[in-house]
């Protein structure tokens, strides 16, 4: 079974033509058309090379999350002031014998009817499911302007990817500032902002806990005089919250920063012991993520240093330098961002590690500020 | 006395005999008005394809179109009106052949409401009908008129001695009267005594549509057939229920290429608002259902008294309890469907310039409500401290009518590790429209070495598991009188329960001569000021 094909209607007529591609999909027969959506998943971009990115994802999304799509395509190249609403139908497996499908409607909106979509939203909603809302623009959430505040009147969840942030520290230091607006609390107002770079730091962190644990023993992390970190490209903020929550965790506190655009972060802290530096250091080459991480230390009051790297592209390894013994290594299992995303949709407490974290990395993104 | 409005044994007709209805002409006052065109004549031409009309029927209209007066054959004038109607509204599409026989037996006896000479020739033109048709002079009138217009027209039905007596064997005249009764509690008992000075109560059928609607009439069988849910139904495991019946529509009908005001309610709506359009009606009859004690039978009378039951134990409202528990608004421009659409005010003006009908003065500066949320309770046993939170308005981001009962939460004990994501509570919803059907949203763990939570909705909708399309509420409703089944219709003990419990609310709102309502956008669900009478209570409005 493919899936249907996309049909622009009115936006009044988006639920009967949901229905009538089931129906059309299922073929005769007096079974009931099960829908599979588990949540609202109101998706905005800015571009529609973006949105076809986007769609070329929304399967894996729903594969691993079953939601109602809402894509928003805000067409800045498009002198249009009318929305133009597309509905498409995918089957999806439930179970080893039976199908349910899963539903999307774009919504296409020039330059003169972006206005439109919150409106569209509204009515295209469905109570009772958790609504989260994926803001999949370049632009960091704080910096989006009213627009986001009414897509997410009605959401639980706002998911954002700080990956490719164009202004690393001021979208950093403006969206500690902002998640404190957006979050909230109360039996049905609750609302939680996640960050899918975040998600992607699960391993690291854990491979740093376990480094931590018997570390202290041993007065490694209490000598560290210098952090160093390898990213790839797009991957400067990735590399940031997973320091900030290092560092955090360390005890230690923000003295000084600065830049070298393109190249490197530098920051000065307050340690136990001293005054350690860390290096946020981009490379040339290498995927979009953090590569390596190096903290030079003292081991029996000998200069050492603790080396965590990708091997192989599947794991995470870390050794101690000179010392002659296998790495330690961590199975990483290959999540795409779109899995990502749909992994995130039911996760939806709140974590207190990413909001200490983000605390930390908003002094020190004004540290570079200042 | 409710014994007095049993004075016949059609009140109480053997249920299964009441479901076939019987030979008639069906009568409908204001045939060339919007009701008419848009559901009425949509309704028995459905009827017509199903093939549940008695044999022996046709359909007179009566009244004259808004520019008075019809140019060439009324009944042509009347069948174009309706093909027109059919194709835009029914719910299932326009057959030649089925048109054919639905065209033959549809008729219009052009004349004003308040001549007697149309009556006569009303008279005339039924008896004709009646030989030609084979009809046993038995009647259905449908009066789709303003309240206003309703005395004048049974006053005249029974001058014209059109009404038969309701101990005639052979033929039968049954009155429908459309809402609302009335625009407060001395006009509706005018209105009714009026009517019941020409009809006996066993003739008349006040009909409300809501009552028509599949989902409604499945609330007496969820409750009632279904083991698991009446020991549920009450004050120690119902935390809250909400009613809300929200309208994409607005007071005007826009041609989509054009821009051009097609269609206005303004001549009925403007002065009457929400509260009078809706809650008196629509919305205290749901709620009627929802709250009522199990009736004894289904007898007519016996599920009537039921809900009877609820609309007496309503707490009337003081003037304190009206500023603190009801809200009222109005909509401004917004959006709907992807369009900009005007604010009420405007369209008011310019439904009057459509109509070609002076503003009235108190309609320059319109404080006519066109949202109202309000909270109630009934003070029985059963639901002694269980806040109703009722919810209307028009210009809402899409059509949705349904009830939800929303179940107390478990004790905080197990899951509530994580505070800020709060467990989200069981809820039961009925959907009324669109998509009639019901949900209910449980918790459910997530798969996975941790226990995470997370909602999760089972769902039935109609269309989906039984197909094709639920009747239109007018049809069964139609249907029903033609049947001389009561059941869903309001008795006039209901009608005067559920003025006497608004009336404090209006006379309220009447004394305040606000200058201005708080305002709500077009496509929105309503103002933030209807927060205030949930909000602290710490609950909040259902996203629908």
């Amino acid at each position: 079974m493919t899936e249907s094909k996309p049909r622009t209607v009115s936006l009044g007529a988006v639920e009967r033509e949901l229905l009538r591609q089931m129906k059309e999909l299922q073929g005769p027969g007096e079974r009931p058309v099960q829908r599979a959506r588990m949540a609202n998943l109101v998706i905005y971009c800015d571009s529609q090379e973006r949105a076809a990115r986007l769609n070329d994802e929304i399967p894996e999304v729903v594969n691993v999350h079953p939601a109602r799509v809402l894509l928003l395509v805000a067409d800045a190249e498009s002198p249009s002031t009318e929305l133009e609403t597309t509905v498409l139908v995918r089957p999806l497996r439930i179970g080893s014998h039976s199908f349910g499908f899963s539903e999307q409607v774009t919504l296409t909106a020039g330059r003169g009817a972006v206005h439109h979509l919150p409106f569209a939203v509204r009515a295209l909603l469905i109570g009772d499911l958790p609504t989260n809302l994926w803001w999949a623009a370049p632009v960091a959430p704080p910096f989006a302007g009213p627009l986001l505040y009414e897509l997410a009147e009605h959401a639980q969840q706002i998911v954002y990817d700080s990956m490719g942030w164009p202004d690393p520290a001021r979208g950093v230091a403006a969206t500690a500032s902002w998640l404190d607006q957006i979050e909230r609390g109360g039996p049905g107002r609750w609302r939680v902002a996640s960050d899918v770079n975040w998600r992607r730091l699960k391993y690291w962190r854990r491979m740093l806990t376990q480094s931590l644990e018997g570390a202290e023993d041993r007065g490694l992390f209490e000598s560290a005089s210098e952090i160093r970190v390898e990213h790839g490209r797009h991957a400067v903020v990735q590399a940031w919250m997973l320091m900030s929550w290092l560092t955090g965790q360390l005890g230690w506190k923000v003295q000084t920063g600065r830049v070298e655009p393109g190249i490197e972060m530098i920051w000065r802290f307050h340690g136990p012991t001293g005054e350690p530096l860390l290096r946020i250091h981009r490379t040339e080459e290498g995927p979009p993520e953090i590569q390596r991480i190096r903290i030079g230390c003292q081991i029996d009051e000998r200069d050492a240093a603790l080396d965590l790297y990708v091997q192989d592209g599947q794991r995470l390894a870390m050794r101690v330098e000179g010392v002659e013994e296998a790495p330690r290594t961590l199975t990483v299992p290959p999540h795409s961002p779109a899995e990502l995303v749909g992994r995130q949709l039911s996760d939806r407490e709140r974590d207190p590690d990413f909001r200490a974290s983000m605390s930390v990395a908003q002094v020190m993104a004004r540290s570079l500020l200042e | 006395m409710a014994h007095d409005l049993r004075d016949s044994p059609q009140l109480e007709p053997d249920v299964s005999k009441s479901l076939l209805p019987q030979s008639c002409q069906l009568v409908i006052f204001g045939a060339t008005g919007d009701l008419s065109w848009r559901k009425l004549l949509p309704a028995v031409y459905n009827l017509n394809i199903d093939g549940v009309l008695p044999t022996h029927f046709a359909v007179v209209g009566f009244g004259l179109p808004a520019e008075g007066r019809v140019s060439g054959d009324p009944d042509e004038y009347i069948r174009q009106r309706a093909k027109d109607g059919i194709n835009r509204f029914s719910r299932q599409p326009l057959d030649d052949n089925h048109w054919a026989d639905f065209a033959r037996a549809l008729f219009l006896v052009p004349g004003s409401f308040n001549d007697a000479r149309a009556y006569a020739q009303l008279k005339a033109k039924m008896e004709a009908i009646d030989q030609q048709f084979g009809i046993p002079g038995s009647r259905v009138y449908y009066l789709a008129v303003p309240p206003i217009l309703v005395g004048t027209c049974v006053e005249h039905l029974k001058s014209a001695g059109m009404i038969a007596d309701p101990q005639e064997q052979r033929s039968f005249t049954r009155v429908i009267v459309e809402k609302p009764i009335g625009r407060d509690l001395q006009s509706a008992r005018d209105i009714m005594r009026v009517v019941g000075a020409c009809f006996a109560e066993s003739q008349t059928y006040r009909i409300d549509h809501y009552l028509g609607k599949e989902t409604v009439q499945n609330l007496l069988v969820l409750r009632f057939a279904n083991s698991i849910f009446e020991p549920l139904w009450n004050q120690k495991y119902i935390d809250h229920v909400q009613i809300t019946v929200a309208e994409e529509e607005g007071l005007a009908q826009y041609d989509p290429k054009t821009g051009e005001m097609i269609a206005t309610r303004a001549g009925y709506y403007e002065g009457v608002g929400a509260l009078r359009d809706m809650v008196q009606n629509h919305m205290l009859q749901v709620l009627c259902l929802v709250a009522m004690e199990p009736p004894w039978s289904l007898k007519p009378d016996v599920v009537r008294d039921a809900k009877v039951g609820v609309l007496n134990c309503l707490r009337h409202m003081t003037p304190a309890d009206v500023e603190k528990n009801v809200v009222r608004a109005q909509y401004i421009e917004g959006d709907i469907e992807g369009k900009r659409v005007p604010g009420y005010r405007k369209e008011v003006r310019e439904s009057f310039e459509v109509m070609k009908k002076p503003l009235p003065p108190e309609s320059v500066h319109s404080t006519t409500e066109t949202f109202v949320a309000l909270k109630l309770f009934i003070d029985n046993w059963r639901w002694a401290g269980v806040p109703f939170y009722l919810r209307t308005g028009k210009r809402m981001p899409k059509r949705a009518s349904e009830v939800a009962i929303q179940f107390k939460d478990v004790p905080q004990v197990l899951f509530s590790a994580q505070a800020d994501v709060p467990l989200e509570p069981v809820v039961l919803s009925l959907r009324v429209q669109p998509e009639e059907g019901l949900a209910m949203r449980i918790a459910s763990k997530l798969p996975g070495p941790k226990v995470h939570i997370y909602p999760v909705k089972m769902e039935f909708n109609y269309s989906s598991s039984f197909g094709g399309t639920s009747p239109e509420a007018y049809e069964r409703l139609i249907l029903d009188v033609m049947a001389g089944d009561a059941t869903l219709f309001m008795r006039r003990d209901g009608v005067e329960a559920a003025w006497r419990f608004v009336m404090p609310i209006l006379d309220h709102w009447e004394q305040l001569h606000v200058r201005d309502l708080p305002e709500y956008q077009c496509g929105t669900w309503g103002p933030v000021e209807a927060d205030r009478i949930i909000v602290p209570d710490g609950r909040h409005w259902r996203t629908l």
